[in-house]
């Protein structure tokens, strides 16, 4: 249970969170009670479903988010009129209105249903965590292409014209293939934001993994810090190993740079 | 179709951004294998006059006839248009995720439906004409920018176009740059290809062209043969022009 990989990531993890004690973070690195770290052990398998939980949340709303935030992005750089109009304001309506409320409109006000798909089902507040995060995901992804879309020079779009792509053909074959690239920095931002924001389930009785660190705690008040480090560690193997598999989609993706005009 | 004494036949065009006109009743003809060549001072409009022809500019008075086609009517297929007129850039515009081949191939794949094969043989081919054999796969940033236009002429060449447009294709080379770009065209020339040029090179110009039409703020001052244009010139203009040109040689 105590294995050397185990401890090695909570104490890692214990660098990047910061509890309010008097002692400085060095007395930190290996601190808690045995018998309080068993305690989490012993429930690992309760917090790893809370894990899945969040990394199901995580993914289904980034999906959803690239899904409806794409063409978001490009209807704000290519469309116009009504269209235009309706999609930028709806995404700063989402933008300027906190997760949890979100959260709690879809749930508790438009009340989505139940989604059953045969093999399994996904329970109304599952759907309602997905839609929540995913438009809000939506709703900011659109900027990152917006930006990354009115990036390319306006001189590549012309040239696929001049060649005789259509308007569409050309913004498809010349200006998203670049855009997209460009967009992974924002991107790795956006999936951390995502993944983080997951917590927030909590509002409509989701038990993700921070939800049930909560409940674990409560019942043994004396391993808040164990389990706290725990899922912190738990939530920096997420990310951390996410934004490395971005930064090498990144790199095997990039468009040489140079004096290119 | 028509005959060849009206290939491309511009008349009166006229253009204006906002209140200001920069072309105003332009007018000139070529022949199916001419070299046209526009001159004139930065703002004379003849870039414009360029792109007026495969309507990246939008002309708003005159006519210009291709081919016995309008191309300013409002019904015509501007993509129809531009797979038959081939346009090289000053700034090469070349696609920057792609490479060599890629951006060659981009046009036979998407617009003319060859297959993957057939579209890589003929970019191939093209970069060959273009003398660009060893650089297939390289990425426009890591060509000179004489290899860069060279790419950009390949381009335009694959689509198999009936007339070729260059706007200023080697003025943002460096000089050492400039010569393969010029041989390249002077290949072009030398099979038959009809080109209209809006160039700086006046030697070039003088060798290859068979009409000469110099643009001064929007309207044609003087046209004729090179000889009679860079030798003889009738307007003052024109001769102004040719001085402060031939003091930057």
């Amino acid at each position: 249970m105590s294995d050397p990989g185990t401890l090695a990531l909570a104490a890692a993890a214990s660098a990047a969170v910061e509890i309010p004690t008097g002692d400085g973070l060095a007395t930190l690195a290996f601190i808690g009670e045995s018998a309080d770290w068993d305690f989490v052990f012993s429930n690992a398998d309760y917090l790893g479903v809370g894990a899945l939980l969040t990394i199901g949340l995580t993914i289904a709303s980034i999906l959803l988010g690239f899904v409806v935030g794409f063409p978001a992005g490009a209807v704000e750089v290519y469309g116009d009129g009504l269209l235009k109009r309706v999609v930028s304001t709806v995404g700063i309506v989402l933008r300027g209105t906190p997760i949890v409320v979100i959260l709690i409109v879809m749930y508790f006000v438009v009340g989505v249903p139940q989604i059953n798909l045969g093999v399994a089902s996904i329970s109304s507040a599952m759907t309602a965590g997905i839609l929540g995060l995913g438009l809000r995901s939506a709703a900011y992804q659109s900027q990152i292409f917006r930006a990354t879309l009115s990036s390319v020079d306006e001189g590549q779009l012309e040239a696929g014209r001049s060649i005789g792509l259509s308007r569409f053909e050309a913004v498809r074959y010349v200006v998203v293939p670049q855009a997209l690239r460009r967009s992974i920095p924002g991107f790795q931002n956006e999936f951390t934001i995502v993944l983080k924001d997951t917590s927030i389930v909590f509002a409509i009785g989701l038990a993700e993994l921070l939800t049930r660190g909560y409940d674990l705690f409560s019942e043994q008040t004396t391993a808040v810090l164990e389990v706290i480090l725990f899922i912190s560690a738990i939530y920096f193997v997420l990310t951390f190993t996410t934004n490395r598999a971005l930064d090498y989609l990144g790199d095997h993706y990039a468009i040489p740079e140079g004096e290119s005009a | 179709m028509s005959d060849d004494n009206d290939f491309l036949r511009v008349t009166d065009v006229s253009k204006w951004y906002g209140d200001e006109k920069v072309l105003e009743d332009v007018s000139f003809e070529m022949d199916r294998g001419d070299v046209t060549v526009l001159i004139g001072p930065s703002g004379s409009g003849k870039s414009t006059m360029l792109r007026c022809v495969n309507r990246l500019a939008e002309a708003q008075e005159g006519s210009i006839l291709l081919d016995g086609e309008e191309v300013l009517s409002p019904d015509l297929d501007v993509d129809e248009l531009r797979r038959e007129v081939g346009m090289v850039f000053q700034g090469f515009n070349l696609f920057a995720h792609l490479t060599a081949v890629g951006n060659v191939a981009l046009g036979p794949r998407r617009v003319l439906g060859l297959s993957e094969t057939e579209a890589r043989e003929r970019a191939e081919a093209q970069l060959e004409r273009v003398g660009l054999g060893e650089q297939f796969d390289s990425y426009p940033a890591e060509l000179s920018g004489g290899q860069q236009q060279r790419v950009g002429i390949a381009r335009a060449l694959a689509m198999e176009p009936k007339l070729m447009l260059f706007d200023e294709p080697t003025s943002a080379l460096d000089p050492e740059l400039i010569g393969e770009v010029l041989e390249v065209m002077h290949g072009l020339v030398d099979e038959g290809m009809t080109m209209l040029v809006v160039t700086h090179e006046m030697s070039f110009a003088r060798e290859v062209a068979d009409e000469i039409v110099f643009l001064d703020d929007g309207r044609v001052v003087e046209r004729g043969p090179p000889e009679q244009l860079f030798d003889r010139p009738e307007e003052e203009r024109t001769g102004r022009f040719l001085e402060r040109i031939a003091s930057h040689d």
